[in-house]
């Protein structure tokens, strides 16, 4: 992309010790979810531990960056004065495929507002930043049918 | 003294004028955290002589150790911050200050809150919103995060997840789809909250009456949210003391007993829907408040049928509806159609909610304010007055770790 989806107001992301590593993946456009090597169950946001196993050895598995709307919300409000012409903008939290439920938060992009609906399947798209920061965002698989994928 | 006799009350509350966001330029948030203790002791008939602890909850700016030496305690012998965000952490103050009379620890403790959000940040310019283009570095990246929120709002703030209108938006989505609840069901909450407010001198949006007409035509803030469905945003503080029912027995208006309070959060919850969106369906489509909600009423030994009026935690109209269902009003999925029926409405409703007119209509003072009219509706002195009211709901928080508390008259 050459045009930034967001004005460069926006806020760019904080990280902790455990999901530095999240964002450092997203760089070489890798979705990647933390993953317990001892029990296998995912987790995010991440954190230092398993809260199903308590154990605290985990790895990033890389995920194929498919999904399905969980839920979403069109926003109309510029909480940022320079996001005022960027409105409306939906942000949706998105199922992903084979990664044992995670969701992540992020937006639909290339879709009318009025057209996203609930268990829509999506896939990533990533939107470089800088050569250190890439944030990944989701459009509608182009001729997929709208509804459950599994 | 005797168990019974150390049993926690409410015995004084109090306010200072509320204004819209803003409207107070002439005290700080400070200030008038100190005038609404004052209110609240003055209420009691006690003095500051009297208090021996101070309690909050989370985001507090207005620490109890300087209040306590600008109010000239003669001796701080309890201070308690709840962990609980957000608002949700009042009833939990009020809980943590119960637990330290009945204890022992101290003898009368004041909870307080002030938020005057013209003087500090506006909601929606939260943690991590820190433009691209500060700092040192020229290009974009990723900054070590100062807290443990900033790192988990990390992975919302650069996808314009700002806010909790947006957050909590995507979850009366999510509960949509699931059991069909609308717009209008959250109209109905709207409505019949500014109606109680119209009473309410003291209410923010006291001469703004407002139809569901009115309500449909308000603008869009985050889909399914108008304005009308989001909380005020304000200037105020307000205060509860706490102390013992040997000592209460003697204070100017009475005692109101607490008969039973919880707080909490499910496995996983983290800071709530706020943060996290990974949590289990039927938590993520909910208050968050079903294990407090049955820890509670099994404390307070009544049920929910037993509830004469609720002050529910109103950040937003939806949330209004999933607390009522989580504390037991209705089955999961019904909170709406029991908002729709006039449930909620003083003074013909099942069970009058907000009967000061709440965080969408009164103020937003981080629902503290809602403790304070569950105690003014036990004393006959709500301006929605319930007739014969014996017990109170009070809800803090929704999407959140969540406290409450049932009030009542013994």
């Amino acid at each position: 992309m050459t045009l930034r989806w967001f004005p460069d107001e926006m806020p760019m992301p904080a990280a902790s010790a455990e999901t530095m590593g999240w964002w450092e993946a997203a760089a070489d456009h890798r979705l990647v979810v933390q993953t317990c090597t001892e029990c296998g169950t995912t987790r995010h946001p991440p954190g230092p531990l398993c809260p199903h196993c308590r154990s605290s050895a985990w790895q990033w598995r890389q995920v194929p960056g498919t999904g399905k709307v969980y839920t979403y919300t069109v926003v109309h409000q510029a909480f940022i004065a320079s996001l005022s012409d960027r409105l409306p903008y939906v942000v949706a939290a998105v199922e992903l495929d084979d990664a044992g439920g995670a969701r992540l938060v992020s937006n639909l992009v290339d879709v009318e507002p009025a057209a996203v609906t609930v268990d829509m399947a999506v896939e990533v798209v990533w939107e470089d930043m800088g050569p250190e920061l890439a944030v990944p965002r989701f459009r509608p698989i182009p001729g997929a049918a709208p509804g459950p994928r599994r | 003294m005797s168990a019974a006799g150390r049993a926690a009350c409410l015995v004084g509350v109090g306010e200072t004028r509320y204004t819209k966001w803003g409207g107070i330029t002439d005290a700080s948030e400070y200030q008038l955290a100190v005038q609404a203790v004052l209110a609240a002791i003055a209420d009691a008939g006690m003095t500051p002589d009297d208090v021996d602890g101070l309690a909050s909850f989370a985001e507090d700016r207005n620490d109890a150790t300087f209040m306590a030496a600008d109010l000239g305690l003669p001796e701080l012998r309890y201070a308690s911050l709840s962990w609980l965000p957000g608002g949700g952490g009042a009833c939990a103050a009020v809980a943590n200050a119960a637990m330290a009379v009945e204890s022992g620890a101290a003898e009368t403790v004041v909870v307080y809150r002030s938020l005057c959000q013209g003087q500090f940040r506006r909601f929606g310019q939260g943690p991590g919103n820190v433009p691209a283009r500060v700092g040192p570095r020229r290009v974009p990246h990723v900054r070590r995060a100062t807290s443990l929120l900033e790192a988990h709002v990390g992975f919302t703030m650069p996808f314009g997840m700002f806010s909790p209108p947006i957050a909590y938006a995507m979850v009366l989505r999510r509960h949509m789809h699931r059991f069909g609840t609308t717009e209008e069901h959250m109209g109905h909450v709207a409505v019949a909250t500014r109606a109680h407010a119209a009473r309410n001198p003291r209410a923010v949006m006291g001469g703004r009456p407002m139809t569901m007409e009115d309500y449909r035509a308000s603008r869009l803030v985050s889909e399914p949210f108008r304005l009308f469905d989001c909380c005020l945003e304000n200037d105020g503080a307000c205060a509860v003391v706490v102390t013992t029912a040997e000592r209460g027995a003697d204070t100017a208006k009475g005692p109101v007993a607490v008969l039973g309070s919880a707080q909490g959060a499910p496995h996983g919850f983290g800071h709530g829907q706020y943060s996290n969106v990974g949590m289990p369906d039927d938590d993520y489509a909910s208050a968050g408040a079903r294990g407090v909600a049955a820890r509670l009423w099994a404390r307070a030994g009544i049920a929910p049928a037993d509830v004469d009026v609720a002050q529910i935690y109103d950040h937003f109209t939806g949330l209004v509806l999933l607390s009522l269902e989580d504390f037991g009003f209705c089955e999961r999925g019904e909170g709406g159609p029991l908002a729709a029926s006039g449930a909620l409405a003083w003074p013909h409703g099942a069970m009058p909610t907000n009967t000061h007119g709440g965080s969408l209509s009164e103020a937003y003072i981080h629902g503290l304010n809602h403790v304070v009219e569950g105690v003014r509706q036990l004393r006959g002195e709500s301006t929605c007055q319930v007739d014969g009211a014996e017990t109170c709901l009070v809800t803090s928080a929704a999407g959140v770790p969540t406290s409450a508390l049932v009030l009542g008259r013994r």
